[in-house]
């Protein structure tokens, strides 16, 4: 009875050293959704890559602050020279953690890796698709950057790049990031933890946080417990049920947007009247508050609200499957094959309670008359339909997808998913085209009532998707943290933001 | 297939390493959990299961049988997710997840202990009532042997034979890798090295993973055919 009593004491006391163990120092855990599968900082557009990475190990040239705007990072001013040319000063006295110094050469080589063929770099193929970026090396901190055609937001573009070493391989992945951030990579346990620590030659101030390990649990309802038992500081995304303590759980719009990607080149979506029949056929408000948590907003554009040249004049399509019917009778009297079975597909896992959402989507277009049949694909089978080239012999597809845009411009969403030649496109239409060229080239005013036209050609002219909702994202943070989530929480949790309480 | 020999599945395209190293790291922690899990199971399924066939109908074999049908029916996902908020969250006596203590052994094993649990017990009493009623136990009893050696030296040496088959496919079933219980207690176990393989399809890694466990295996029924040997002079290979 003794030793049960000694073993019990000895439970407890080991417990209690574990978890106060978690919360006694500046060191903080982070439990993620998935476990990184590639650690390099061109992948740093990926939301789980950019929460390690993104200005915790690498840096970008400038960097965009929610509320503050464009902001110095590694580049302490810039100055258009015209001609599509940019000249960016960096910033002195910056290393990597390997010890070189930052110079010129390191940003040029970055900005030639992250557009290189031979690896498949996120950032180049999301945000730089469609223009030619060259450089001059003017000195050891001075650089020209000049992109063709010419990108007057190039230092907002600029604002994805992040910098490596220009020893950094160029041809295959790195296993261990050297950056100029503020925290070093210290170690992967594959299956396990990611450690950082800080890096105690950063050129910037010191944060407060000195060393993070995240943790990877693929179910909602295991991150938030993590936290709320003090093992885990923040849980960036959880899902809306397990978000029930107010004391701990923060909601924020997230900058996802969810929509239906049609193919227009395939009968019955090339016809107008049943894209629009699609946009009528669905009870956008009947999901909100219910399967989608409260503050869902009805969406007219692929980017948020916030962005500059969103089309607040632009009202989400009415549920009214009726009309929705008279379309598809009106198409089909023409010849139009609206008999044809459509395929919808889903990403699994792409946002809580998608699978929910895609079986009343189905529903209500099977409701409208539609002839349609679900698909739920794991997310490398869903790119496979998703991203060009779609395969020759495929089948009318709408494809569902969920478009992150923090950066508060257009340009980072128009090209990628409606120019002809953007990888995400199920369009081609000359006119949108040349929307898109022209508003990427123009700036101030002129650049947001350009970006406002193409959302009306988009959602009014040709009917290109169906837009459905702008998202709320849920995060639990741990009552020791002064840490408050914002829209960019989503794609980058900046450490040295973090403070303790 | 002289690579195969070599063990060489070729490189992972999504970790930059090879896909064996890999799979064997997961395959480390997976094999600790089922070894753990199922020594515990035989050990305990055992026991209750034999005391339980001993007095059939009476109240321990009530409540054994009664325990051991819930414990077979219910699904890990519900029991995993109770027994953390439960366990860690509200009472805070072991971690939620995750591997480094031998705390964190705690709850995956618990729970993956439960349905094996259940099915054994039901197998081993089932056996065991089937020996304790034959003639070689009840000449045992009129020589005066007590109850303990008639339990466990005359009756259960005979009826483990069906049990070990059992044994052995339950154990089969977690070196295949217990994938409800690893994901969610975030345990790098081989079974979810293979579904986040399959999820990105890395080829060479689910390959590798496959070839591992159907060694693993073939060893497992080899032991099992091996053991019969052990256990009934009468079986001979």
């Amino acid at each position: 009875m003794q030793k049960l009593s000694t073993l019990l004491a000895s439970s407890v006391f080991a417990v209690t050293t574990f978890s106060s163990a978690m919360a006694a120092d500046s060191a903080v855990t982070i439990v993620l959704s998935e476990e990184l599968d590639i650690v390099d900082p061109c992948e740093a557009s990926r939301s789980n890559v950019g929460r390690v990475v993104l200005q915790n190990i690498s840096e970008t040239i400038t960097e965009l602050n929610p509320t503050e705007g464009l902001k110095p990072r590694l580049a302490e001013s810039w100055e258009d020279k015209g001609n599509g040319t940019w000249q960016f000063k960096l910033r002195s006295g910056v290393t990597f953690s390997d010890g070189t110094a930052l110079t010129a050469e390191d940003v040029a080589h970055s900005l030639v890796r992250i557009k290189s063929d031979k690896i498949s770099c996120e950032i180049g193929a999301k945000f730089f698709g469609g223009m030619e970026l060259s450089t001059n090396i003017v000195d050891d901190l001075t650089i020209d950057i000049t992109a063709d055609p010419a990108q007057p937001i190039l230092p907002l573009l600029l604002s994805t790049v992040t910098v490596v070493p220009a020893e950094t391989s160029m041809d295959a992945y790195v296993t261990t990031p050297v950056g100029t951030g503020p925290y070093i990579f210290d170690e992967y346990a594959r299956g396990q933890h990611i450690k950082l620590s800080s890096n105690t030659n950063y050129w910037g101030e010191k944060p407060t946080v000195d060393s993070a390990t995240y943790v990877f649990r693929s179910d909602s309802a295991v991150r938030a417990a993590m936290v709320a038992a003090g093992e885990a500081d923040i849980a960036p995304n959880i899902a809306l049920q397990d978000a029930v303590d107010k004391s701990m759980d923060y909601s924020y719009p997230n900058s996802e947007t969810v929509y239906l990607r049609l193919d227009h080149a395939i009968e019955p979506l090339n016809d107008i009247r049943v894209r629009r029949a699609l946009n009528y056929a669905v009870d956008r408000e009947a999901f909100v508050g219910t399967i989608l948590a409260d503050g869902t907003l009805l969406a007219t554009g692929i980017t948020p609200p916030s962005t500059i040249g969103y089309n607040n004049s632009l009202k989400p399509y009415a549920y009214d499957p009726e009309k929705a019917k008279a379309l598809l009778a009106e198409a089909k009297a023409d010849g139009v094959a609206v008999d044809k079975e459509i395929t919808l597909i889903g990403r699994t896992n792409n946002f809580g309670n998608v699978l929910e959402t895609m079986e009343a989507l189905l529903a209500m277009y099977q409701d409208a008359g539609f002839n349609m049949s679900l698909k739920m694909l794991e997310v490398a089978e869903w790119l496979e339909h998703y991203s060009q080239p779609f395969a020759e012999d495929r089948g009318p597809e709408i494809v569902e997808a969920q478009h992150d845009n923090a950066n508060g411009d257009p340009v980072f969403s128009m090209y990628f998913k409606y120019a002809t030649e953007g990888l995400q496109s199920g369009i081609n239409d000359p006119k949108l085209n040349d929307l898109i060229a022209t508003a990427t080239a123009l700036t101030g005013d002129d650049r947001s009532a350009k970006w406002s036209e193409t959302f009306e050609y988009l959602h009014e002219e040709i009917v290109a998707d169906v837009m459905l909702f702008h998202m709320v994202g849920f995060s639990r943070v741990n009552k020791r943290l002064d840490f408050i989530p914002s829209i960019r929480t989503n794609s980058e949790l900046q450490l040295s933001q973090i403070g303790l309480k | 297939m002289g690579d195969l020999l070599r063990l060489d599945f070729g490189m992972s395209i999504r970790r930059a390493e090879p896909a064996i190293d890999s799979v064997l790291r997961g395959f480390k922690w997976t094999l600790q959990l089922a070894l753990i899990t199922m020594t515990l199971v035989t050990v305990m399924a055992i026991i209750v299961g034999s005391l339980a066939a001993f007095r059939v109908g009476g109240l321990f074999d009530r409540i054994a049988t009664f325990c051991s049908l819930i414990a077979a029916s219910a699904p890990d996902f519900w029991i995993a997710i109770v027994a953390i908020v439960i366990f860690s969250v509200n009472l805070g006596w072991v971690p939620t997840s995750g591997t480094g203590t031998p705390w964190h052994w705690i709850l995956p094993v618990s729970v993956l202990f439960i349905r094996p649990f259940g099915l054994i017990l039901q197998v081993v009493r089932g056996s065991m009532i089937t020996a304790l009623s034959s003639a070689y136990v009840k000449t045992a009893r009129a020589k005066g042997v007590g109850n303990r050696p008639i339990i466990f030296v005359h009756a259960l040496r005979n009826a483990l034979l069906p049990v070990i088959t059992v044994i052995g496919d339950q154990a089969a079933g977690l070196l295949n890798g217990a994938v409800i219980v690893e994901t969610i207690f975030g345990f790098p176990g081989v079974g979810k090295v293979m579904i986040d393989a399959i999820l990105q399809r890395d080829f060479a890694v689910v390959l590798a993973a496959i070839m591992v466990t159907a060694f693993a295996i073939f060893v497992m029924n080899l032991i099992i055919d091996i053991l019969y040997a052990v256990l009934d002079p009468r079986i001979r290979y």
